[in-house]
């Protein structure tokens, strides 16, 4: 079961983060569905703070955030740390540089929330192998 | 003194640079412009040349302090609305301005240093201070001995083609930010169907309502890029519509050309194929290890009834598979049948071949 923390026996952690509450909405039940437990953020300044205070197993991160941010920093902290995310995007076009030379999965918007899900937790299933 | 008005050419009245036409006749132009003039064995044929093209040209002397323009053509006087004597003997910099890009100058300065070809677009100024894209492109002139004797430029007015490039990048930037728009109001609307349907308990329900409403954003996606012509390219939507079942690209194949329909008939063309597709994966040529589906599409009909015609063939389904009628509620036989199509459907051991056909009610190129 990938939703369990190999070494705590906790469920595993997934940040998820959107500007828009209806997504956030729908990707918290998929990763609950899932076995997981969603930690969500509507900004950057959620986000950041939950990757600080929570061990996290991998992530959700929207890439546009709405006044021309971007999750970039969040996406940085968590390739430091050695996390796994995807990046859910509705332009994969215009997404920034900087955001995609990072090498987090592209996930196009619209996808369903439950395939969102599994393709950010396919890293973990392998590592558990 | 009217020799800085062109005479425009009469059957499209316009007044450019490309529809301006001077005297047609070198006699007459060395007549009254003896400053057109030159010497040597070709001198007329150049002399020709030089009056009556509506390229500005202007030569520039490289050995006098600060390269002046020696020259300057008719087409160069009528381009910058300066005389002659206001051109010949200065540096072209008067042309510069306040929004010529400083860049730009310093490769036009470097170019003239180094006896190099450049040809860029810089923002020049008329002599009544209106400012126009001119397209420059300049280069060393040599003699017979390979010695430098000119600097020549040529200048082309090409603000028109500025300003349609502007547009043209103008609507692809609103083109995306809708097709951006679009697929987040897509994802926004498949959440509340997702989250609706969990909190009510009737998931399944939830799921085929949202992967309807899925294909048929997958089949608006493709109309955005051609947003301004009001009809679709229906291989385009096809492709979009059916690329989930299809992940890898090797079990589906495309047949059809570039033929395009109104945006109403590929709602429902897009909800029918996504229909099949469900059912192909759960009984049909999907549903086995090597199946794989044919859709060709074509204009077909009378010239005053035309339709879209649809062949969806699967081929290699599981021997035995259900016949199923028209699915699980009829809902591609209602759709269709809404549209004034149909759908007419036949089995044989490869598995289903349905032909569909809807009206093309725009007269779609």
């Amino acid at each position: 079961m990938t939703g369990i923390h190999p070494s705590t026996g906790e469920p595993c952690r997934v940040l998820v983060l959107d500007d828009e509450p209806l997504i956030l909405l729908d990707l918290e039940f998929a990763v609950e569905d899932a076995g997981c437990k969603p930690l969500t953020a509507l900004d950057l300044v959620e986000a950041l703070a939950i990757v600080q205070n929570n061990a996290i197993s991998a992530a959700i991160l929207d890439v546009s955030l709405g006044q021309g941010q971007t999750c970039e920093q969040v996406a940085r902290t968590l390739a430091g740390m050695g996390i796994p995310y995807v990046l859910h995007t509705g332009d994969l076009d215009r997404m920034d540089e900087a955001v995609r030379s990072l090498g987090g999965t592209l996930v196009p918007k619209p996808t369903p929330a439950a395939v969102v899900v599994a393709r950010a937790l396919e890293p973990l299933a392998i590592r558990l192998d | 003194m009217n020799r800085n008005f062109p005479n425009s050419v009469p059957e499209t009245g316009l007044n450019d640079q490309a529809h301006t036409a001077f005297d047609t006749t070198a006699a007459r132009a060395r007549a009254e412009h003896p400053e057109d003039t030159f010497a040597g064995a070709s001198g007329v044929l150049f002399e020709q040349a030089m009056a009556q093209t509506r390229m500005a040209i202007c030569l520039c002397d490289p050995h006098q302090s600060d390269v002046p323009i020696v020259f300057a053509n008719k087409a160069f006087r009528q381009l910058t609305g300066y005389d002659d004597h206001e051109i010949v003997g200065r540096n072209c910099r008067f042309l510069q301005g306040p929004r010529s890009d400083r860049g730009t100058l310093d490769r036009i300065r470097k170019a003239i240093a180094e006896e190099d070809v450049l040809v860029v677009e810089v923002m020049n100024y008329r002599k009544d201070g209106t400012a126009f894209w001119n397209a420059l492109h300049l280069g060393p002139i040599y003699d017979a001995d390979g010695k430098l004797v000119y600097i020549l430029g040529s200048q082309w007015d090409v603000s028109d083609v500025r300003a349609a490039r502007a547009d043209e990048r103008h609507a692809r930037d609103l083109a995306r930010e809708l097709s951006h728009r679009m697929k987040n109001m897509f994802a926004v609307i498949g959440g509340i169907v997702n989250f609706t349907g969990r909190v009510r308990g009737i998931e399944t329900e939830a799921r085929e309502i949202n992967e309807r409403i899925q294909a048929l954003g997958r089949a608006y996606e493709t109309t955005l890029d051609d947003s301004h012509r009001g009809t679709v390219e229906v291989g385009q939507a096809i492709r979009a519509v059916l690329a989930p079942y299809d992940p890898d690209g090797t079990r589906i194949r495309f047949e059809g050309n570039g033929l395009r329909s109104d945006f109403a008939s590929v709602s429902v063309l897009g909800l029918s194929l996504h229909e099949l597709a469900v059912n192909a994966l759960k009984h049909g040529a999907l549903s086995s290890n090597d199946g794989h589906i044919t859709v060709a599409w074509r204009r077909n009909g009378a010239a005053d009834g035309p339709a879209i015609c649809i062949d969806w063939t699967e081929h290699g389904s599981l021997p035995g598979a259900p016949a199923m009628g028209s699915g699980s509620d009829g809902i591609v036989d209602r759709m269709l049948n809404m549209a004034r199509g149909g759908i007419v459907r036949e089995w044989d051991s490869e598995g289903l071949k349905a032909k569909l056909n809807i009206p093309l009610r725009d007269h779609a190129e």
